[in-house]
């Protein structure tokens, strides 16, 4: 909603700077978006008079002009036609920069001196187009500013509009506020209406036949119209606030609009089949044309204005062609009405047309300013259009909208906001805005009865009559406490522990966290290669989203993962340890909300060591990422996990990858990613991920720690290499050794794995050290050789070791 | 360096070789003083050798020669059984004060021997040592994730809880029970993605604040921070962001309260100098309803273009929680009151860090993510 200073002061006297009257304003709930200072940096284009008019002597096109500026006489070319001697004229001086940073300097034009430019309106910025310049009133005094001579500086003010108020969605409105906030009075515009002889209730008639969607419909007529341009300062305010001119009826319509937000209606009247007017429903499937051409599809939930055969306006959203306002319309039948809010915003949404008059009447117009709406409009369009206005108003009003009442009391307002507030400060308060109060002197809480005029539909309850109190008061001005509150004991919850947990944790291992949208396209699935019946094909969907792209809720963190990857890459960002900790959604039964499951999912590629001198340059491979899998799964005290190389991913290297489980429970997948994937994600590096079900790791987490004694005797280590056909996997050996017994083994690592020289095709050898020691005493040689022979022997029965 | 393994070939122990072979045999009474003599001779001997070593491998073949099984004056100790019984603990006394004499020598002379080498080994081990070091790969958490954190902790300290909710979330939490019927004109303040007429992608975390009231009873004192979606997408605006809800519900809790909370927390957050205002605005879930704006943390208030000229940047949307949402939630309104508040994680990471582009934040460029 835009409103300008000079408009504001037709209904209330301020006299506040423009800073001042944006910061009250915004203070006030107001909030100022945009302040333009109108006609601002033109002072040097100024008032001047044409003394003379030449045609220039070498060109046909161009005359030479002598302007008065009321000091001096000065020469300027000019390549308009509609300038005579004696004309008053805007000139541009020399320096002065135009719109569009057009800077006006001395010249020659085909050798003729020209000293400033002779101005139109759209080079000044006043209109968007003009033909030839400006002609000014021949009374303005030469050498002022134009703008200031024309009373065109202006402050204007862009307001951002909370939905509540709709009363502000006018200039009378906002001057109300104004008038609250400044102390002084509220002033209305008083029509001045001549009435002729025709009587509008012998030429026309007004029925609602669904009075619950259109309580109030008044009409006046308006006969013998001129239709035609509206006159300079017409056209400049409503220009001012962001309208456009049309022609003076029209914009008589919405400057009263803009003035007293009353959305209003110009039919031709002589286009009303049967010169009447009825309220009804639309039939569903009827076709209707609205003013801006389109055919729309009606439903039986459209309120309809008709005339005495069918739809010539789509009710309080916008008029039909076929009743439309034209150049040869000549009666004016002018509809000043009040709609069900609820009715105008479901037409409105569901033919996706927001115009002007919808946004008001969705809000709530007030009921009351129909019959003021309708006679200021009728009083100036015969002012501005000529036409004789018929006498009286049809106005159909069934049942009159009962105005609300509403209690405050003092001692609520105080024990909402914080500090005592009076009963005073609230009728005045109240007041100030409209509110007419009486205090209920029967009742000792000092209890005010509130009469809430119409143009306030946002005031229902007594919590909104202490906000309009507060605000009225001034946030600014109740004091900040601290709220005395009972301690209760507020743990985070274990799930929320446990992600920060895990981010901590990839963070320290080297990991940068990245953030990815929740959505993509199903096209990113089939890059990933999930398969048609994998359960993550069952996703959400959006109904409405922006692009192809977002139009699915991700069911895996993989794809985008791999984009981000690759966007890294390819600004040369080769040594990448990226992950993500988010939800994945799964759609489940129409009835439930999707389930939505932590995964952590991970990319690792480039080197192991970041790059420099000291540092091995190795890319890290499959036990880098397994490495960090461990971690975490150490990190949360989850031991004995298995590591299977048989899972569904079709995205890993099929030999090098693995799914871990905890007894039967998933966990996740690891492993390089499949050249072919890679390819397809514009990935031209080698790399490692993994997918881990977050929740079920946090399920599986918090094993409790028990302590375990120490040792303060010596150890004593075995080291021990064995021959192993190649085909035993190392969790075999692990296998092997934990069924075995091992009294006073404190640690046993795998510390090499060899192939080559010395070792038969066919064979490995794996080098295992062991760490016997004692709780109670130091061990002696012979029986750490007894324990430790036991380790060889199982190994040699079980999986046909031989030691080396 | 001394060479240790030319050691036997130095002047010193040649000449010692020649002049102290010993022949052993019978000694005589008049051969006391030719003992004594040779005690004294050897003792020179080993002070000089001792003196002349030059590492400490030298030094032990020195101790060798004299105090070892088959030194020189092991030797002489020997020696003493052929003495006469008179003569046998003078020389017996003498040559152990020869010994002690020697040992001591030997182990000073291998302490300095020791020193020397400790010096000069540490002189020639020296480093660049503006050489870099040797790093680890450095992890980096998320802007988002790093703001978040900082409020949550912020709250906490207050005694706020925290609570967690669906992202894809009922039109009833998101709407409905935050007073926000349908065919509102509030529903145009939030362009909603939606999933069925009665599913959304939940456009605030105000949601959290319906669940929490429907599960506890009061006094609740709760943040919930989260991801939320709008469908809106341009320089400002992202599909996705997040926020951070919180609400406080008790008995006589009041809008100066509301202040005290939110301005405690914008001094925490954004440091003590900084200037706060509450003005009104509507959101249908609080009455009165309030936006706080901070003094413009880029020009200081003095306005530029982040803040509209305004010298203001508004953060935080927040009030009094209204009665209608109590209704939903089943809690006593003439009991208790409460006030809640939302704040955009990106727009208060934005004014943190000085970021301009919003969309930075998801395109994860590890250019960017380094930084923080």
């Amino acid at each position: 909603m835009k409103v300008t200073l000079n408009w504001l002061r037709d209904y209330v006297d301020v006299d506040l700077s423009a800073e001042d009257l944006s910061h009250r304003l915004t203070m006030a709930g107001l909030e100022v978006d945009a302040m333009e200072r109108l006609g601002e940096g033109f002072d040097s284009v100024i008032v001047a008079r044409l003394a003379d008019v030449q045609k220039h002597p070498d060109a046909d096109r161009l005359t030479v002009c002598k302007v008065e500026t009321g000091s001096v006489t000065q020469q300027v070319v000019c390549g308009a036609t509609n300038h005579k001697p004696g004309d008053f004229v805007a000139l541009a001086q020399v320096g002065t920069v135009l719109p569009g940073n057009f800077k006006i300097k001395k010249s020659k034009i085909r050798g003729q001196e020209s000293c400033g430019m002779l101005c139109s309106t759209s080079e000044l910025g006043l209109t968007e187009t003009s033909e030839g310049i400006l002609i000014l009133p021949p009374d303005l005094d030469l050498g002022k500013p134009v703008f200031q001579a024309l009373g065109l500086k202006d402050i204007m003010y862009e307001l951002g509009l909370t939905p509540n108020r709709p009363d502000c969605l006018s200039v009378v409105g906002v001057a109300r506020e104004v008038s609250a906030m400044v102390d002084a009075p509220l002033q209305l515009p008083v029509p001045n209406i001549v009435e002729g002889q025709v009587k509008t209730a012998d030429k026309t008639s007004v029925v609602i036949e669904d009075p619950e969607l259109c309580p109030r419909y008044a009409a006046r007529l308006i006969e013998k119209v001129t239709i035609g341009p509206s006159p300079d300062w017409l056209v400049q305010r409503l220009e001012a606030v962001g309208m456009r001119s049309i022609n003076n009826v029209v914009d008589i319509t919405n400057f009263v609009m803009m003035e007293l937000g009353q959305p209003l209606h110009a039919f031709d009247f002589n286009l009303l089949r049967g010169r009447r007017i009825v309220v009804r429903r639309a039939q569903d499937g009827d076709k209707f044309t609205t003013l801006d051409g389109q055919v729309r599809t009606l439903m039986g939930v459209d309120l309809m204005i008709c005339d005495g055969e069918g739809p010539v306006a789509l009710a309080g959203v916008m008029g039909g062609q076929n009743s439309e306002v034209s150049d040869d319309t000549t009666d004016i039948l002018l509809e000043s009405a009040y709609f069900n809010p609820v009715t105008i915003r479901r037409t409105s949404k569901r033919l996706g047309l927001h115009t002007e008059s919808s946004h008001r009447f969705e809000r709530g117009a007030d009921v009351d300013m129909v019959p003021l709406a309708l006679d200021r409009a009728a009083a100036l369009i015969a002012e501005l259009a000529g036409g004789e206005v018929a006498q009286k108003q049809v106005d159909v009003y069934p049942a009159e909208l009962v105005k609300r009442t509403v209690i405050i009391t003092a001692c609520h307002t105080s024990e909402v906001l914080g500090f005592e507030v009076d009963v005073a400060d609230i009728k005045q308060k109240l007041s100030s805005i409209g509110i007419k109060c009486s205090l209920l002197v029967e009742r000792r809480d000092g209890a005010i009865n509130a009469e809430i005029p119409n143009f306030r539909p946002d005031l229902e309850r007594e919590i909104d009559l202490i906000e309009e109190v507060a605000r009225l008061i001034g946030y600014d001005r109740i004091p900040v406490t601290m709220p005395v509150s009972n301690l209760t004991c507020q743990r985070l919850p274990r799930h929320f522990m446990l992600q920060r947990q895990l981010r901590d944790r990839m963070v320290e291992l080297g990991f940068a966290e990245i953030i990815n949208y929740s959505f993509y396209g199903n096209a990113s699935l089939d890059l990933l290669g999930v398969a048609e019946t994998d359960a993550r094909r069952q996703s959400v969907q959006i109904l409405n989203p922006l692009n192809e792209e977002q139009s699915v809720m991700r069911t895996t963190l993989m794809p985008s993962l791999l984009e981000t990857a690759a966007r890294n890459l390819a600004y040369r960002c080769e040594d990448l340890a990226l992950f993500e900790l988010r939800p994945v959604f799964q759609a489940c039964d129409a009835s439930e909300l999707p389930t939505e499951r932590l995964r952590l999912a991970a990319f690792l590629c480039g080197r192991s060591e970041p790059q420099g001198w000291a540092q091995k340059d190795i890319d890290c491979d499959f036990f880098d990422i397994k490495g960090v899998v461990e971690q975490i799964l150490q990190n949360l005290k989850i031991t004995d996990v298995r590591w299977v190389m048989a899972h569904d991913e079709a995205y890993y290297h099929p030999g090098k990858s693995c799914a871990i489980y905890k007894g039967e429970q998933l966990i996740g997948t690891m492993g390089e990613l499949h050249p072919e994937v890679a390819k397809a994600f514009d990935l031209n590096r080698t790399a490692m991920l993994f997918d881990l079900d977050a929740e079920v790791l946090m399920a599986l987490s918090g094993g409790t720690v028990k302590f375990q004694p120490l040792s303060r005797y010596p150890d004593m280590q075995r080291d021990s290499a064995f021959l192993l056909d190649d085909s035993i996997s190392a969790q075999q050996v692990f296998d092997t050794l934990n069924q075995v017994k091992l009294k006073d083994l404190e640690s046993l690592v795998l510390f090499d794995v060899y192939r080559g020289e010395g070792v038969p095709a066919g064979k490995k050898s794996l080098a295992i050290r062991a760490c016997y020691r004692a709780l109670d005493r130091t061990l002696k040689d012979e029986q750490v050789q007894n324990i430790h022979g036991k380790l060889v022997r199982a190994l040699e029965k079980e999986l046909g070791a031989e030691l080396r | 360096m001394p060479n240790i393994k030319e050691m036997g070939s130095s002047p010193s122990l040649f000449f010692l070789n020649l002049g102290l072979a010993i022949t052993p045999g019978r000694i005589f009474l008049s051969d006391r003083m030719i003992m004594k003599d040779k005690l004294v001779k050897i003792e020179e001997a080993a002070m000089q050798a001792v003196a002349e070593v030059v590492s400490e491998v030298e030094l032990q073949q020195v101790k060798a020669r004299f105090l070892g099984r088959k030194g020189e004056v092991t030797a002489i100790m020997k020696g003493m059984g052929q003495l006469s019984s008179e003569e046998r603990p003078i020389i017996g006394a003498l040559s152990n004060e020869v010994k002690d004499r020697l040992e001591s020598a030997f182990s000073e002379r291998q302490e300095s021997l020791r020193q020397a080498f400790m010096k000069e080994r540490l002189v020639t081990e020296q480093l660049d040592v503006t050489l870099p070091g040797r790093s680890q790969r450095q992890g980096y958490k998320h802007p988002i994730t790093q703001v978040t954190e900082e409020v949550v902790e912020i709250f906490t300290a207050l005694g706020f809880g925290v609570a967690e909710g669906p992202e894809v979330e009922k039109d009833f939490y998101n709407f409905e029970a935050l007073n926000i019927p349908k065919d509102h004109p509030a529903r145009d303040m939030q362009d909603t993605f939606y999933i069925s007429e009665e599913v959304v992608l939940r456009t605030h975390t105000s949601p959290v604040q319906i669940r929490t009231m429907l599960e506890q009873p009061p006094p609740v004192r709760v943040i919930a921070p989260g991801t939320v979606y709008r469908r809106d997408s341009d320089i400002t605006h992202s599909p996705m962001f997040h926020q951070v809800e919180g609400f406080l519900v008790d008995r006589k809790v009041t809008f100066g309260d509301l202040k005290g909370i939110l301005t405690t927390f914008i001094t925490e957050f954004f440091g003590q100098n900084i200037d706060v205002r509450f003005r009104p605005s509507f959101f249908p879930f609080t009455e009165p309803s309030a936006e706080v704006d901070i003094q413009c943390v880029i020009c200081g208030g003095s306005g530029c273009r982040v803040c509209k000229q305004s010298g203001w940047l508004e953060i935080l949307g927040s009030g009094m929680i209204d009665p209608e949402v109590f209704k939903s939630v089943d809690y006593d309104y003439e009991l208790y009151s409460g006030f809640a508040f939302g704040m955009g994680i990106e727009r208060i990471a934005m004014l943190k860090y000085g970021v301009n582009d919003l969309r930075l934040f998801f395109e994860n460029d590890m250019r960017f993510l380094k930084q923080f």
